[in-house]
């Protein structure tokens, strides 16, 4: 209470000696912040509102190029491989994201179990996301392998003829996302933390209630999960329309076969640093930020619909 | 609290003074070049590892030695993509290195945009003129008439085919085939299909380095009109060997194909070196990985078949020395690509690794004694280089997934091309104003 009163009294009787040291206090501040702030002005904020100026003109980092106004964004909507590269990101996006979701909330569930050696457990599902991207294509790239890939070696063993996977057109974005379902445990880890904190006492409650396991999972796990699941749909929804080093490494950059693996961010990429069209890139890459803008703002307008807190 | 105050500003004043003692340090770096002795350092960036290294190291040193007022700094950049992208930021940021190694591929595009130095002159004066190379090495390093860049090395293609597997069919391992007629034939014999699974598969027109480069210029056809410089890559006889191709893919169904040709294996696991394809169109690259991993295989290699057996042609691409626009000490950087460039850094450069782009080097070396080796050196003056244009990336991704698009019956060889030839053309009109 003293406390309060004296600032209190600070405020309404500011001596002009007080707001001399108060505003140097200010500028000692700004000065030991600035390598922060001068850091996030030049390497961020600058460069992105000069990407949107870039944007409208034919620069390709070695020259300046000209203003050429909407032509980058017109030219965008009619080239073909700007929209295939649409189709492959929401086509990616729409399976991998739910699904995501789908098995990182199963297998967090069963790694909740009390069972002995269940550390051991969340290890295993953890360690694939300490392999880095471009290992995990190769190793994949082996696995997946149409001729002596182990996945394929297995379905022949029940007398399936595998698919070609990575090499036809119509499965190498399953295969994509099988890929990127390995690699989930980062997403079961903050599932797990979200299990961990809904309170035995709902459990006991549904018990007496005579709940079974399939009621209480729907009426008191996945409403009380909602909160950590509109986190990762969130950032998984963000991460996978940036989708760019695994299809990157897998095809070389070529997006084989057929087109069917050329990402957003992958043809965003070519454009910028490979045809020098640097201009056409800022363009692209502004859509893209428009895009998951607009996604996530549906996605936040929704939650308060289905994302429930507790004790709210 | 008042007194820590106190020191925030000696402090922070510290800080800033190290700060700028540290990027002043970087500045002071360059501005040594050219030290008190009146030696002038040349920075020169390179991705170059194992034996490369070694014979770059070799040729440094012979150079050094002609001429002592110069000093060589090598600076490795790893070779991949990302090089580029320094090279271009440090080329856009005004500091480059004085010379960078540089797939001569993109000679053209970066040309285009200003960022490479003309050496016209500084060739004229030194002796050093297209006579004394391969007529694709030096054109591939010219654009529109001048010099930008020193060819260094070359590969080739051509048809490599395993004898032991003619021999199992019944095919003379000494007469491999030399028309597409012949070439279909034997593809047809030494395949083994078992279901949808190739136990063995004959040859892939596109498997390795079939690029519709390849069999455009086998059926002779021509992807830039030398009179305009407009890309022609829907011609007629492109479109025969993209037809052929796309014919080819369907006799044996493309999805059955493509398990060999999108996830076959590298190095080891390389299906011609593990017995898997019969034939296949590779570079002189890969003869090296042969002798690594499977020595005793045995195989042979052929001009790539045309349609009449006559007129076997290649094509080429290679390294080669630049000197960014920008760099400090050109006529330096001059020197060593003059040294480079002659038959004694020639022969230092690529003693037991590449090609060289000199011929009596080549004879030096003795490949062309050798059974392997003398094939592809043999190829070499008649070799084709890729149209050095300032969208020749883009040109290559076109052909790339215009081959891809009508094997897979997306489109007709004829539309794919003509839609190849429209879209690199309209791209590179901007650069005719």
């Amino acid at each position: 209470m003293a406390k309060l009163a004296d600032s209190v009294r600070v405020n309404t009787i500011p001596s002009a000696r007080k707001q001399r040291a108060l505003r140097k206090t200010n500028v000692i501040g700004w000065l030991f912040a600035s390598p922060w702030a001068i850091g996030l002005l030049c390497f961020y904020a600058i460069p992105m509102l000069m990407s949107i100026y870039f944007s409208f003109t034919t620069y390709s980092i070695l020259q300046p190029g000209e203003f050429v106004g909407m032509s980058n964004y017109i030219d965008l909507f009619h080239d073909p491989l700007f929209w295939k590269s649409i189709y492959n990101t929401i086509y990616f996006t729409v399976f991998f994201v739910p699904l995501s979701i789908f098995f990182g909330v199963a297998l967090a569930m069963m790694l909740n179990m009390k069972v002995k050696g269940m550390a051991v457990f969340r290890t295993i599902f953890f360690l694939p996301t300490l392999v880095p991207q471009v290992a995990l294509a190769v190793l994949w790239m082996w696995l997946l392998h149409p001729n002596f890939g182990l996945v394929n070696g297995m379905l022949a063993h029940f007398g399936i003829d595998g698919p070609p996977w990575l090499g036809g057109e119509a499965w190498s974005k399953p295969s994509l996302i099988l890929m990127s379902l390995w690699g989930i445990g980062q997403a079961v880890v903050i599932y797990l933390a979200g299990l961990g904190d809904i309170p035995d006492e709902y459990y006991e409650a549904a018990q007496i209630d005579g709940a079974n396991w399939f009621q209480k999972t729907r009426k008191v796990t996945i409403p009380l999960l909602t909160p950590v699941i509109f986190y990762n749909l969130v950032m998984g929804m963000i991460g996978a329309f940036q989708q760019f080093t695994l299809p990157y490494t897998l095809t070389k950059g070529q997006g084989t076969p057929a087109n069917s693996m050329t990402f957003y961010v992958m043809y965003l990429y070519e454009n910028g640093f490979r045809y020098f069209k640097m201009g056409y890139a800022s363009a692209m890459a502004w859509i893209l930020f428009i895009i998951v803008m607009a996604l996530t703002g549906i996605v936040f307008i929704t939650s308060k619909r289905w994302v429930h807190y507790q004790g709210k | 609290m008042r007194k820590s105050k106190k020191f925030a500003f000696p402090i922070l004043a510290c800080f800033l003074a190290m700060l700028l003692l540290v990027t002043a340090c970087s500045t002071k770096g360059r501005a040594s070049d050219q030290d008190g002795k009146g030696i002038t350092t040349v920075t020169m960036w390179h991705g170059l590892t194992s034996i490369d290294l070694d014979n770059m190291n070799k040729v440094v040193k012979a150079f050094e030695e002609k001429n002592p007022t110069i000093k060589m700094k090598l600076v490795y950049t790893e070779s991949s993509e990302g090089s580029d992208q320094k090279l271009l930021t440090a080329v856009a940021g005004g500091n480059p290195p004085d010379v960078a190694l540089f797939d001569r591929f993109k000679v053209g595009t970066w040309a285009a945009q200003g960022s490479l130095t003309d050496l016209s002159s500084m060739a004229a004066e030194s002796g050093i003129t297209k006579e004394l190379y391969y007529p694709f090495a030096w054109d591939e390093s010219s654009y529109q008439g001048k010099l930008y860049a020193m060819p260094m090395d070359t590969d080739s293609r051509l048809l490599f085919y395993n004898k032991d597997h003619f021999k199992e069919v019944g095919l003379d391992p000494n007469n491999p085939p030399k028309t597409i007629a012949e070439l279909e034939a034997a593809a047809e014999k030494l395949t083994i299909k078992d279901g949808k699974r190739f136990k063995r598969i004959g040859f892939i027109p596109w498997y390795s380095q079939g690029w519709l480069y390849t069999w455009g210029w086998a059926f002779r056809g021509e992807f830039q009109d030398p009179a305009t410089g407009k890309i022609t890559a829907n011609d007629p006889k492109v479109v025969e060997a993209l037809q052929w191709m796309t014919d080819f893919g369907k006799k044996y169904n493309v999805e059955d194909i493509a398990g060999f040709t999108s996830a076959a294996g590298s190095e080891e696991m390389d299906p011609f070196i593990s017995g898997q394809i019969s034939m296949k169109i590779s570079g002189n690259f890969t003869v090296k990985g042969i002798e690594k991993f499977k020595p005793d295989l045995n195989y042979g290699v052929a001009p790539i078949p045309t349609p009449t057996g006559t007129n076997f042609t290649t094509w080429s691409g290679g390294g080669s020395a630049i000197i960014p626009k920008g760099a400090k000490n050109v006529a330096a950087a001059w020197k060593f690509l003059e040294f480079l460039g002659k038959e004694e850094g020639q022969t230092l450069l690529n003693a037991d690794s590449q090609i060289s782009v000199i011929d009596s080097v080549n004879d030096k070396y003795g490949y062309k004694d050798d059974p392997i080796m003398k094939e592809f050196i043999n190829i070499l003056p008649n070799s084709h280089n890729r149209p050095v244009i300032p969208e020749g990336q883009l040109l290559w991704n076109e052909l790339a997934s215009a081959t891809e698009k009508a094997t897979r019956g997306n489109g007709t060889p004829k539309e794919n091309l003509d839609k190849v030839t429209e879209t690199v053309n309209k791209a590179l009109e901007k650069y005719d104003k």
